[in-house]
């Protein structure tokens, strides 16, 4: 069986790291959390890995905008590896302040332009918004979803956010038309039914609820709402799961371990 | 040195701005139609008009929704000396700026020249960041110091001034 390594970019301000590593471990993955001045004296370490992570956290105090300075850092001193890395095929996952980063630096949602097209800006609300929420798996491929991440995964599932900016938008109609048609949007925020949210349901106000993007592949993945922190059922407010001891957000983390392996 | 100010492009909430419209109506002042907030940085040193572009385009605006102008300016209308009064105002809208006091830690400003280290411009450099209200309606001067003291600016630390 492969091994499968995981690297967890951390930096300062990050504090959903551990978690992070948790919920790769549960799955079967091999972490290893690496600040980012480490990887950036050895640039070349990140191909060493099978699953590159930007876990969620407040980086660098949100100062200026959430994520703009490890977006600049990123993209300035390790853009051409990551990038490479993206265009490889293998998985990578930005979770919240990792979405914010991987979406200013262009990464997400179109690794190969890796230009900023859109953006994660403040809440309708002003206010940090933490709660869970339901979102919408959509799944456009033959009943399945188009990220490698958010396979075997049912219609609506519940995940916690907590974030200040989480209003995704577009640059324009055109690259939401463009995102739609080629299924990269992976999430959308929802009614308990399926409906259509409103605050506090979208607790952002995001065009189109949209709550998770992708790649064209399917391989790079940002979300806002936390995976790693319901990986176990214990850790939901009505202790829901897939079975007796799994939360929904273990399927994200196994998704990709397996898709190495 | 520069003064950039970062704007919310046209069609986009400005939605700081409307928490503190909700604010004001909620210590009861009700003349107050429109708030519009930008945040400011004054960035001083070695630093030519072409970098400062390129720090405010790449660095502290948002490229999808927002915009910014960049100004020389002197210590005097930068918003590093404000009048320890403010200037009498009775027009039906009005400019306040907030900025620390001097010697007051300013951690943004700390965050931002790492940032700009990180865009290639080593060159030493002071940076001071701010917050620009503009408040739409007619009110006295008595209420526009009562907003400021109550909800724009801790006056421990921060000093003001309304245009």
């Amino acid at each position: 069986m492969k091994k499968v390594k995981v690297l967890i970019l951390r930096t300062a301000g990050t504090n959903c790291d551990y978690e992070t590593q948790a919920a790769f471990e549960l799955c079967g993955g091999f972490v290893e959390r690496i600040h980012i001045n480490a990887l950036i004296e050895k640039k070349d370490k990140i191909f060493e890995y099978d699953i590159l992570a930007c876990p969620g956290g407040f980086s660098y105090g949100d100062d200026i905008a959430s994520g703009k300075i490890l977006s600049n850092e990123v993209k300035n001193k390790l853009g051409d590896k990551v990038k490479k890395f993206a265009l490889s095929g293998k998985p990578i996952i930005g979770i919240c302040n990792g979405f914010q980063v991987f979406v200013k630096m262009g990464l997400l949602p179109d690794p190969n332009i890796f230009e900023q097209i859109s953006t994660l800006s403040y809440n309708d609300s002003d206010k940090f918004e933490c709660r869970w929420v339901y979102l919408k798996t959509e799944k456009r491929i033959n009943g399945e979803s188009n990220c490698i991440w958010t396979k075997k995964l049912p219609d609506i599932v519940s995940l916690p956010v907590a974030h200040g900016e989480g209003k995704f938008i577009p640059n324009d109609k055109k690259l939401l038309d463009a995102l739609n048609k080629n299924n990269q949007i992976v999430f959308r925020y929802t009614s308990k039914d399926g409906g259509k949210p409103e605050y506090p349901l979208n607790p952002n106000g995001s065009v189109e609820q949209i709550a998770a993007v992708s790649n064209i592949k399917g391989n790079v993945f940002g979300l806002m709402p936390h995976p790693e922190r319901y990986v176990f059922t214990l850790q939901h407010p009505a202790r829901e799961g897939f079975d007796s001891e799994y939360g929904w957000g273990k399927v994200i983390f196994q998704n990709a371990v397996d898709f190495v392996k | 040195m520069f003064k950039i100010e970062i704007l919310m492009k046209k069609g986009y909430k400005n939605s700081h701005g409307e928490h503190i419209l909700s604010d004001i109506c909620g210590i009861g002042i009700k003349n107050i139609t429109k708030v519009e907030y930008s945040p400011l940085y004054v960035i001083d040193g070695d630093i030519s008009s072409v970098e400062t572009e390129t720090i405010a385009a790449e660095l502290l605006s948002d490229k999808i929704t927002e915009t910014y102008t960049v100004n020389s300016c002197s210590q005097t209308n930068c918003g590093q000396s404000l009048p320890s009064k403010p200037a009498i105002n009775n027009s039906m809208n009005c400019i306040v700026e907030v900025w620390y006091k001097k010697g007051v830690t300013d951690t943004v400003s700390g965050s931002v020249v790492k940032a700009v280290k990180d865009l290639g411009i080593s060159k030493k450099i002071e940076v001071k960041t701010g917050h620009k209200y503009y408040l739409h309606g007619k009110i006295s001067q008595t209420i526009l110091n009562k907003i400021v003291i109550k909800l724009l600016a801790n006056t421990l630390i921060q000093e003001y001034k309304i245009k």
